[in-house]
């Protein structure tokens, strides 16, 4: 079983380095297989580890594997080792299994792309940096795991480096989550020097106390959490993510990476049990969000904003149910969720690629006839992220939202912000659903899918679209070659998803079947069990409030899209965010910056080779003079220097 | 062992002072001439009282040497060069910079102190004791001997260093010589 | 030794080699500075002599001699430099030698 895990680690990394190492020499459509086998090996591996796993009895369950002693100082060891046990157990299949179906999917979508292989060899780093992150066994090794993902996201955010956009983008969300790494890591020292170790079994009451310490070093993985899973107030970075390639967009931005912060806290839930108010702002934190989140995208243009809102909007839950102790249910919903939203924007990248790079859903429409098999599966995912009843989705969020019921009053108040984030959630897919398939063809579609595959009339298309302003011209490149719903590498791993997004719930069915919750009870128990009376009325309203805001964006977007009311300038500019950080943040640092250029590095740094040169040569032309090549002179200085040193040596003896 | 009765002391003191009352007047009149002629002359007499001194000094060989070599030779030579460039050596105090002349006086005057302090300082220690020298010492036999057998190399160095010197005045001299040749076959081709 | 002690015979020695230095420094005609340092030569061969004598070591009268074969040879070379130096119609000063200036 250890060797299934580290197998499972390694194998991805084996396929960065072949990729990586290969360079130019390997085919690109070899890159792609080569990818997606290290992945899809990395979760045989952790089926298998899995599967031996269920052997053992459920309080042995926990495993430390340790390779090597990476750092030692004085009484302080780290190791690099990996925990195997139930939670990061779920962590690695969810993350190999999607990961592997999202690769599968990057060979059709990704190709014809100049820089095909260095996607994946990214990719590859990327599930690599993931497992390590999820399987290591200190925090330091986490750490360490939480800034790989962060460059793995950074290199493929900006991806299609020409694009300035791109390059922004990218770097936001570096710089965004390097404000959560440092809190982390802030919360990881304070933890050493109180506990003098690393490794998960230091977080115990009798080490940690019960003071102000426990609040910090708890502040300091929430706020690493946070910035990692793009919630309030560090989730600016996301939306503007969404211009890397799509399969990205859906591995990255909303199956793994971003809920890494709610594994955190589920992983160090016994810290923040020892400080309930940074675990209740958590949960505060997270319901706060789901509004905000769902609000934003209820005005969203851009197809894939609308599922990056949407993503946040659900980790929101998720922020909910490890806040209120709920962890199973939060570990069940980030399961769900990356099924439907991956699936989601899989999808989305079928149309994409079908409309030649289009992504404003105004300019989409009539998709239904036209893309059927895409609209099933979306249809599916749409239904799963509503909560519709007896989908995957359904199960997860009503668990969640019996869970925040069960822990009382605080609880009940974010209950409510859940229910009210249910409608939100309905309202917002339905619009994005009706507005992207139903109604009538506009010009963009007919252009591009509803002329067939004659070629003079479609080359001609793709020429005119290339001149568009939204299309890249790897899209163009795609629409010409298969033009419609686009190859089995795409569609098939869209219909696994599709699959599971509405079989994958049952694995917990309220209280009558609870799989996930037996399965993490060793590792996570949950702090509050909710009463039968609360499971019915979660599962009830939930559903209920999802389904209403079908119904009102039914009767405002399905009629007619022009009858859509305007909406509020305050959600168009998603609440100010971004213009408040470029206030507060950007602006004085750039400041600081040109006045450090100005102040220290002009005339230090770079002044200082200047000086030194100018300096010397000042030196030597004060010291000219003595060579003023009189004999007499000479002979003087001889003559007094010998006086001096015969009287220093008299004096000495 | 000779023994020094009471008046051959006093003899001795005379000549004494009297040598070292020459050395000192003539080694200032050297430094202070404007005339090179009278400085030379002045040398010739410094080379003289020292002599006498080396002879008070047990040195009989040493002093016959500066005679002969050091006054008569040496000094004779300069005299011709003086003579040669009449007019052209006549050395006026010219002032150079006025600081060197004050720091070459301090130097002057700083080296003198130094040393006399030393040498009064060991003279009550390390210079108390004088040896006793035997008849033969300074005699031309002491030093034949010595310069052959103990300073060997010293002494065939200092041949060869009178080679080169020979050699090299020699060379000084053709150059000059050479020159002159040139510019009277210059002003020879100008004047035609 | 009958007469004084050897230290007065240094101090002469002394006299005369400080009494050469300053004519060195001061003086800018090349032949009285030649003249100045043999001064100063014969100011070390008198304390030379003086020691030779004090320790009864006839290597004091070797150096000596060896010190006035140097000086022979320097003197030849120094004239003749002052001697190329007139026939260039220089002026026989020392100061005006100054074009190793820095």
């Amino acid at each position: 079983m250890i060797a299934a895990a580290w197998i499972c680690l390694l194998l991805p990394l084996a396929g960065a380095l072949a990729i990586t190492l290969a360079g130019n020499l390997l085919p690109k459509r070899i890159a792609g297989i080569l990818a997606t086998s290290s992945v899809a090996g990395a979760f045989a591996a952790a089926v298998v580890a899995f599967v031996l796993m269920l052997g053992d009895s459920p309080g042995q369950r926990s495993h430390v594997s340790t390779a090597f002693t990476w750092l030692s100082a004085g009484s302080f060891h780290a190791g690099f080792s990996i925990l195997l046990d139930p939670l990061s157990m779920v962590m690695m299949m969810v993350v190999t299994g999607v990961g592997s179906l999202i690769v599968l999917y990057s060979i059709g979508y990704m190709h014809g792309d100049n820089e095909e292989r260095r996607y994946f060899g990214y990719m590859a780093l990327f599930v690599f940096s993931m497992l390590l992150l999820v399987q290591g066994g200190n925090l330091l090794l986490m750490l360490v795991g939480w800034g790989l993902v962060g460059l793995s996201s950074y290199l493929l955010i900006g991806f299609w480096h020409e694009k300035p956009s791109a390059v922004a983008a990218a770097k936001k969300a570096f710089v965004v989550n390097a404000i959560g790494d440092a809190t982390f890591a802030v919360a990881v020292i304070l933890l050493i020097q109180q506990t003098g170790r690393i490794d998960f079994g230091a977080f115990s009451a009798i080490s940690l106390g019960n003071g102000g310490v426990v609040n910090i070093v708890a502040l300091g993985l929430l706020g690493g959490a946070i910035a990692k899973s793009a919630q309030l107030p560090l989730h600016t970075w996301l939306p503007d993510a969404m211009e890397g390639p799509t399969p990205v967009s859906a591995l990255i931005h909303a199956a793994t990476m971003v809920t890494a912060g709610v594994y955190l806290i589920a992983r160090t839930h016994s810290v923040f049990e020892l400080a309930p108010h940074v675990q209740d702002l958590a949960a505060g934190i997270g319901a706060v969000t789901i509004i905000v989140a769902g609000l934003v995208a209820l005005v969203q243009t851009d197809i894939k904003r609308v599922i990056a809102y949407s993503t946040m909007s659900q980790i929101g839950y998720m922020f909910v149910g490890v806040g209120v102790g709920a962890y199973a249910s939060g570990m069940f919903h980030l399961m769900t969720h990356a099924f439907f939203k991956a699936l989601l924007f899989m999808g989305a990248g079928i149309v994409i690629h079908a409309l030649g790079g289009e992504q404003d859903i105004r300019k989409m429409g009539g998709l239904r006839r036209l893309m059927p098999k895409t609209y099933a599966m979306m249809l599916i995912a749409s239904l799963a992220l509503i909560g519709f009843p007896l989908t995957s989705g359904f199960f997860s969020k009503d668990a969640i939202l019996a869970g925040a019921l069960a822990r009382g009053n605080y609880g009940a108040a974010l209950w409510i912000l859940g229910m009210i984030g249910a409608l939100l959630t309905g309202i917002y897919t339905t619009r994005m659903f009706i507005t992207v398939f139903h109604g009538d063809a506009t010009e963009t579609v007919t252009r591009h899918l509803a002329g067939g595959g004659s070629g003079a009339a479609h080359s001609a298309a793709t020429a005119a679209h290339a001149t568009d302003a939204n299309a890249t011209d790897d899209h163009a490149g795609h629409a010409r070659a298969h033009h419609g719903e686009g190859p089995r590498t795409m569609l098939v791993p869209v219909a696994i998803l599709a699959v599971l997004a509405l079989i994958g719930g049952f694995i917990q069915v309220f209280d009558w079947w609870t799989g996930m919750e037996t399965w993490l009870e060793s590792v996570t128990p949950a702090l509050h069990q909710p009463s039968g009376l609360q499971e019915a009325v979660s599962s009830i309203a939930g559903p209920l409030m999802g389904l209403l805001g079908v119904y009102l964006a039914w009767s405002t977007y399905g009629a007619k899209k022009d009858t859509a009311p305007r909406p509020w300038a305050l959600l168009e500019r998603k609440f100010y965010f971004d213009e408040l950080y470029d206030r507060i943040a950007y602006g004085p640092a750039a400041t600081l910056a040109r006045l450090f250029t100005r102040v220290v590095e002009g005339p230090l740094v770079i002044g200082s080779g200047d000086a030194l040169g100018q300096g010397t040569r000042a030196l030597g032309e004060r010291l000219r003079p003595l060579q003023n090549g009189l004999v007499r002179s000479y002979a003087l200085l001889i003559a007094g220097s010998f006086a001096v040193m015969a009287i220093v040596f008299l004096a000495v003896r | 062992m000779l023994a020094y009765t009471a008046v051959g002391n006093v003899f001795v003191w005379i000549v004494w002072i009297a040598a070292a009352a020459a050395c000192i007047g003539t080694g200032v009149l050297v430094v202070t001439r404007t005339n090179p002629f009278h400085s030379a002359l002045a040398l010739i007499g410094n080379l003289g009282s020292l002599a006498v001194l080396y002879l008070l000094l047990s040195a009989e060989f040493v002093a016959a040497a500066q005679i002969l070599v050091y006054a008569g030779a040496v000094m004779v030579m300069f005299l011709f060069v003086i003579a040669y460039l009449g007019g052209k050596a006549d050395a006026p105090w010219i002032g150079g910079r006025s600081w060197h002349q004050v720091a070459a006086a301090l130097a002057g005057i700083a080296i003198l102190a130094d040393v006399l302090v030393a040498i009064s300082l060991s003279a009550g220690g390390t210079l108390k004791t004088e040896a006793e020298v035997t008849r033969s010492f300074g005699s031309p036999e002491e030093i034949g001997r010595l310069f052959l057998t103990d300073h060997l190399l010293a002494f065939e160095i200092t041949s060869i260093v009178l080679l080169v010197a020979a050699v090299g005045g020699v060379v000084l001299g053709s150059h000059a010589r050479r020159t002159e040749a040139e510019a009277a076959a210059e002003s020879a081709e100008d004047a035609a | 030794m009958p007469g004084p002690g050897i230290a007065a015979y240094l101090g002469i020695a002394t006299f005369l080699f400080v009494t050469g230095a300053v004519g060195v420094l001061l003086r800018r005609s090349p032949l009285i500075v030649l003249l100045s340092l043999e001064i100063m030569l014969n100011g070390a061969n008198l304390a030379l002599i003086a020691f030779a004598r004090h320790w009864g070591n006839g290597d004091g009268q070797i150096f000596a001699i060896s010190v006035m074969a140097v000086a022979a040879a320097e003197v030849v070379v120094g004239l003749g430099l002052i001697v190329a130096m007139a026939r260039k119609n220089l002026d026989l000063d020392v100061d005006d030698l100054s074009s190793l200036k820095g």
